[in-house]
């Protein structure tokens, strides 16, 4: 058996999914008319079955429906159309695995071998509609043996067809045909329920064709010596003896959600609505999936700019998140989505968005059960994201400012990364701490280098490293010397006096390129009022300076 | 008299039953500095309360490498947070003492586009990451901010961190110039350190640690209510002053 999943005014439907429940009912009430055209010249494109009855009619155009006066307008987006087509097919898929996206608006499922499940079928189809009326569809069910018969039911005594309109939890939730009785009672539809091309429907017309019954009673020969193979074709449809293999979606799975706005909107909170929403229908489709997030990239594109020469440029704003574990919760994907666009200021008003997930088998088994207490990695990221709203994402640099501090492997001072931090298995997350010089970490090191004495290493001293304590950027200052040793250093407007001073350590590298750098180092202890303070300073040969890098403290 | 008492008593925890309990700071555990002055004095730095280690900005006091060393102990085990008010921490440094970079996250004030002061930076970041949990050390570096600045920081604050802190099975330790946490602060240590440079070689620092406040692990006026419970006649009032005192002291 196949069942034929059919939305009604399916542009309409689409265009108020992304409204609340409450609002989507009171809306469904008023007369509401889809334009498409140019700006121009918009005409009305599909219209709901209050505005047909306040007389308003597909191909009017915006200033004839004005007229009428309490008209609610949207303009037609194809991407929202695109979002309500894929949650449908999401949607069938929780009742088959092999879903066809036939066109807009309409779904056929394989149902073969589920009859058992489903049985009896009015029961199945109440439970349809039902569970589409909670995502916002007015669905109309229609089972048959064939595909194709389905969808000519579905499309013949929905509310387009035949005015019936099915009320999600109603009796009349859909149409059951049983095998063999297809002709019979497919019999009172019209026969521009068939795809049919309008040369032939006039044709059909002008025979006083105008039911399934009448042009199944034709004879088969006579109808292919008038019409042709596309008149048996139709004969054949009509009497519901088309059968053919679904073309399912299978491989097609893809997971994003585009929303385009009416108007460009400047507040977040209309954004925010729209993620929202947006998240719950990927979420949901995850879900169905079997599947979880691993990244989530969001698009926003800003406002068309008119620029002089006529020509339009969008400008596109992209950014993604990379989550440490997959996950399917919403809240989650929303909350980083949130904390990030906050801080984040657009140069134009947005038009449209655009949210793509990458999807992953989600995780099933712990990572390590021996592994140290963590942070709860999921809760992680937001963490994550609101330290980066109050410090900041990246440096002048372009160095993370919140992250796991990572050693790159060069001579050069001052040089380090910020990694993304992760809670879970770090070792494994995180590449291997570089190697780096060791007397650059530790001076001491350097002394022994110097002195050759092994005495500096008893295991008191090794637990308890010295540390620099760096002033960034490092502070300019101008050292008097005597001979080639500093005797003084200006430190904090003041004069200090070198008590004993360490070095020279020359070093230099990156010659090759533009970041070049020659310095020669001092360890110095400073007379300061507080006693002796152990400062770095060095001499930029480049920029012909001294500097104080930073305190040992 | 004892018995007006009593019943007064009984009669106000009748409306109020936690009129007369007394709060009582739950048991730290503790994380070892690395630095056996330090671990045999205060053994190390406690868990659920907040700790202050102060020195000097200008002189080289050691009060950062005393951080550095716990950081280096606590990430053998643990994941730790650096709120860095100056962004002063060196990575190259930290990694020769020891510290197990992946399993520190480090939050650089100060540096990003952000237009709120590093001070307020770092107390922000601070309380989110007190917040969000997971971390058995959090340590908020104020090398570099002004004492000036520092003064001004009220003291609901750190009553506020204090309060936080010891629902959490973690430190909070705070670095800085002088101490200001006052009675928030379950240890505070200041840390000077000899100056050690002989023939032009720089030798390691010896640091000298200086507990200046220290919470002690037996609840306040343990004394006063133990007399008061033995003076109890017998009757329903004493017996329900022991079993609250059995309670809070057991």
């Amino acid at each position: 058996m196949f069942a034929c999943f059919y939305i009604p005014d399916f542009a309409v439907q689409a265009a108020l999914l992304p409204e609340l429940a409450e609002k989507r009912v009171s809306l469904r009430a008023t007369p509401l008319a889809i334009l498409d055209g140019p700006a121009s010249l918009p005409r009305v494109f599909a219209t709901n079955k209050a505005a047909r009855r306040a007389g308003i009619q597909s191909g009017m155009t915006k200033l004839q429906v004005e007229t009428y006066g309490c008209v609610l307008l949207r303009k037609r987006s194809i991407a929202v159309e695109d979002s309500a087509q894929s949650a449908l097919v999401n949607f069938a898929g929780k009742f088959s695995p092999r879903v066809e996206s036939t066109s807009p608006g309409t779904a056929i499922l394989d149902l073969a071998g589920m009859e058992k499940l489903l049985e009896p079928w009015p029961d199945a189809m109440r439970k349809m509609t039902t569970q589409a009326a909670e995502i916002g569809f007015e669905l109309f069910v229609a089972v048959a043996a064939s595909p194709d018969t389905a969808l000519l039911a579905a499309r013949g005594f929905s509310a387009n067809g035949s005015s019936r309109i099915p009320r999600p939890g109603a009796l009349e939730a859909g149409v059951f045909i049983s095998p063999g009785e297809e002709a019979a009672r497919l019999a009172p539809l019209r026969v521009d329920v068939l795809p049919v091309s309008p040369d032939m429907l006039e044709i059909l017309n002008s025979w006083g064709i105008r039911t399934f019954q009448s042009l199944a009673a034709l004879p088969a020969v006579a109808i292919v010596e008038r019409l042709g193979q596309e008149g048996l074709y139709l004969q054949k449809l009509a009497r519901g003896e088309v059968s053919r293999p679904l073309l399912t979606e299978e491989e097609k799975a893809e997971f994003t959600a585009n929303f385009e706005f009416d108007d460009p909107v400047e507040t977040l909170e209309s954004m925010f609505f729209i993620l929202n929403r947006m998240l719950e229908e990927l979420c949901l489709k995850l879900l169905n999936a079997a599947l979880a997030a691993q990244e989530l990239r969001l698009t926003v594109s800003l406002e068309v700019r008119q620029l002089q020469r006529g020509e339009k440029e969008e400008e596109l704003y992209r950014h993604e998140w990379k989550l440490p574990v997959p996950t399917q919760d919403r809240s989650l994907l929303f909350g980083l989505a949130r904390l990030h666009l906050e801080k984040t200021t657009f140069s134009a008003p947005v038009r449209r968005l655009t949210l793509e997930v990458i999807p992953v088998k989600p995780r099933v088994a712990q990572e390590d059960f021996f592994a140290p207490p963590a942070p709860e990695a999921e809760k992680l990221e937001i963490t994550l994201e609101r330290l980066r709203g109050v410090v900041g994402s990246a440096d002048e640099a372009g160095i993370a400012c919140v992250g796991a501090p990572n050693l790159v492997d060069t001579h050069k001072p001052g040089s380090f990364t910020v990694q993304h931090f992760y809670s879970l298995n770090a070792s494994h997350q995180i590449q291997p701490q570089q190697r780096c010089h060791p007397e650059r970490s530790n001076p001491v090191r350097k002394a022994r280098r110097i002195a050759g004495s092994k005495d500096l290493y008893s295991s008191q001293i090794s637990n308890f490293a010295i540390t620099l304590r760096v002033f960034r950027p490092a502070i300019e200052t101008s050292v008097e010397l005597t001979g080639a040793t500093p005797h003084f250093v200006r430190l904090w407007s003041r004069h200090r006096r070198v008590l004993a001073a360490s070095g020279p350590w020359a070093s230099s590298g990156d010659w090759w390129n533009p970041s070049v750098w020659w310095r020669e180092e001092w360890d110095v202890a400073l007379k300061t009022p507080a006693g002796p303070g152990f400062y770095r300073i060095y001499r930029d040969y480049i920029r012909d300076k001294w500097f104080v890098e930073g305190a040992f403290d | 008299m004892q018995l007006k008492t009593q019943i007064l008593k009984a009669q106000i925890e009748e409306k109020l039953p936690s009129a007369f309990t007394v709060y009582r700071r739950p048991e730290c555990a503790s994380i070892a500095t690395g630095i056996a002055q330090i671990d045999n004095t205060v053994q190390g730095v406690p868990l659920h309360a907040l700790t202050e280690i102060c020195g000097s900005d200008l002189a080289s006091s050691g009060k950062i490498s005393v951080l550095t060393s716990l950081l280096a102990q606590a990430t053998r085990d643990h994941f730790c947070a650096l709120v860095d008010a100056r962004d002063s921490f060196d990575p190259v440094s930290g990694h020769a003492a020891g510290i197990y970079l992946p399993r520190l996250l480090w939050v650089r004030c100060g540096t990003g586009r952000m237009k709120l002061p590093p001070l307020e930076q770092a107390f922000k970041a601070a309380d989110i990451l007190l917040q969000s949990g997971g971390f058995s050390l959090i340590a908020v570096n104020l090398s570099g901010i002004p004492e000036r600045v520092v003064r001004r920081i009220p003291l609901s604050t750190w009553f506020r961190f204090s309060r936080v802190i010891e629902k959490f099975s973690a430190a909070l330790v705070f670095v800085g110039e002088e101490p200001h946490a006052t009675s928030c602060g379950g240890l505070v240590m200041r840390v000077t350190s000899e100056a050690v440079f002989s023939k032009n070689l720089m030798m390691p620092l010896k640091p000298k640690v200086e507990v200046v406040r220290r919470w002690e692990k037996k609840p306040a006026y343990p004394e006063r209510y133990a007399g008061y419970a033995k003076k109890l006649p017998e009757g329903v009032g004493a017996s329900l002053v022991n079993a609250s005192l059995s309670q809070q002291w057991a």
